[in-house]
């Protein structure tokens, strides 16, 4: 590369306006080019892409308490309109989902609070929200009971975490709910790591209620070839990660199983690549599997998910337009 | 008031010490009033009850730290003044 080269493109100054519009502030972060501006620039060119590429199946990889900050509509919104093709989740955000689609609620806290007066409370804490123990009780009850029904209805046949979902999402009645709007839309929701939050809870109360042989059934691995299937049929892989963790291997693994590659990533994380973990592990470091690939189009923007993924999404769904539909994938 | 004075309270008002809203494994439910017994529910029995209720052998006397029994009866003593 020659010195000149270096030297190519000159960083623009921001311009702030009154009334400018998302994507006109993301418009001057691109000028910029700089840091954490110039990161998520690029990241809603390369989701905007994502979106617009007729061939590319979308995964949304969520993990971090991003439903119950607040993201719960948006995600919604997306699985909705055709956003995004399937959702790969930690268990726990379809938990939060579920809290406030059977009537509970979160709640604005802070994080600098005796958290010792918080337990005596039955109130726990997510860094700055609060969830009340009896909301996430009143969850409990109704899930436990949709998990004897289900159970009834399978009769012993294994299902898979995404069946799960459907098959809550069906009995709930909230249009808001993530799972919900997964059941209505089609859209599959993965929970890789399942057993890893309130459903391990729910599942052992079913369980106890049950006659052993009617439990339910849920069968971590059934998801693979579910999730296989859907990348095999798929021209092109695109990822959005928010955080990382179980959620954003098992997108990656199903396009390396494939043998394909991701041609789209966006990583949101503030996560280090040091320690070695993958919610940190860099994209370039995902090259090297053969998960994405070396000529896709990526970013990783090191930021707080809930201020740069909102953005990217109004920023994106501006530059669509309100007439832009999109079919789905695969 | 510190539970062990609201523990005496309760008996002094004819309910019993060994209460839900004092078991280790309880959850609120109608906070500070009601409380969500898994033990029922898993035994498809009624599983909100009350604070005050008693009704389980394997209960244990150790006092709990959280506030249910307390703001229970501030609760009953604003309704009764």
């Amino acid at each position: 590369m020659k010195r000149e080269e270096f030297l190519s493109t000159p960083v623009t100054h921001m311009k702030i306006k009154q009334d400018m519009t998302v994507d006109q502030l993301v418009q001057q972060f691109k000028n910029s080019g700089s840091f954490g501006a110039g990161r998520l620039a690029t990241a809603c060119d390369v989701y905007e892409n994502m979106v617009r590429d007729d061939k590319c199946t979308l995964f949304l990889a969520l993990a971090g308490a991003m439903v119950p900050a607040g993201l719960r509509t948006t995600i919604s919104d997306l699985i909705r309109k055709r956003l995004i093709d399937a959702l790969v989740s930690t268990g726990a955000n379809m938990v939060h989902d579920l809290i406030e689609a059977l009537g509970g609620q979160h709640y604005q806290g802070h994080w600098h609070v005796d958290d010792y007066l918080l337990y005596k409370y039955h109130i726990y804490r997510i860094y700055d929200v609060f969830v009340p123990e009896e909301d996430f009780i009143k969850a409990d009850e109704t899930l436990v009971k949709m998990f004897d029904e289900i159970s009834e209805k399978t009769e012993g046949k294994r299902v898979s975490t995404n069946e799960l979902m459907w098959e809550v999402g069906k009995r709930l009645k909230d249009t808001d709910s993530i799972v919900r709007s997964a059941y209505e839309a089609k859209v599959p929701i993965f929970l890789p790591a399942m057993r890893d939050s309130e459903f391990a809870y729910i599942h052992t109360v079913h369980q106890t209620r049950s006659n052993p042989r009617k439990a339910l059934l849920v069968d971590a691995f059934k998801e693979v070839p579910e999730l296989l299937d859907i990348a095999g049929r798929s021209e092109r892989l695109g990822m959005v990660v928010l955080g990382g963790g179980v959620p954003r291997n098992s997108v990656q693994h199903a396009a390396l199983m494939t043998g394909k590659g991701l041609d789209y990533a966006v990583v949101i994380t503030t996560d280090r690549p040091e320690p070695g973990g993958l919610s940190g592990s860099t994209i370039e470091e995902t090259i090297s599997w053969g998960k994405v690939k070396h000529k896709a189009n990526k970013v990783m923007v090191i930021g707080d998910a809930l201020i740069a993924f909102p953005m990217m999404v109004a920023s994106v769904m501006e530059r669509l337009g309100p007439n832009f539909r999109r079919k789905g994938n695969p | 008031m510190k539970l062990e004075e609201v523990l005496e309270l309760s008996r002094k008002t004819g309910q019993m010490r060994k209460v839900c809203g004092n078991c280790r494994y309880h959850n609120t439910y109608k906070y500070p009033d009601q409380v969500f017994c898994f033990a029922r529910f898993s035994h498809r029995e009624n599983p909100v009850v009350s604070v005050w209720f008693d009704h389980c052998n394997e209960w244990e006397s150790k006092l709990q730290e959280c506030f249910c029994l307390e703001d229970s009866l501030k609760k009953r003593g604003k309704r009764t003044k």
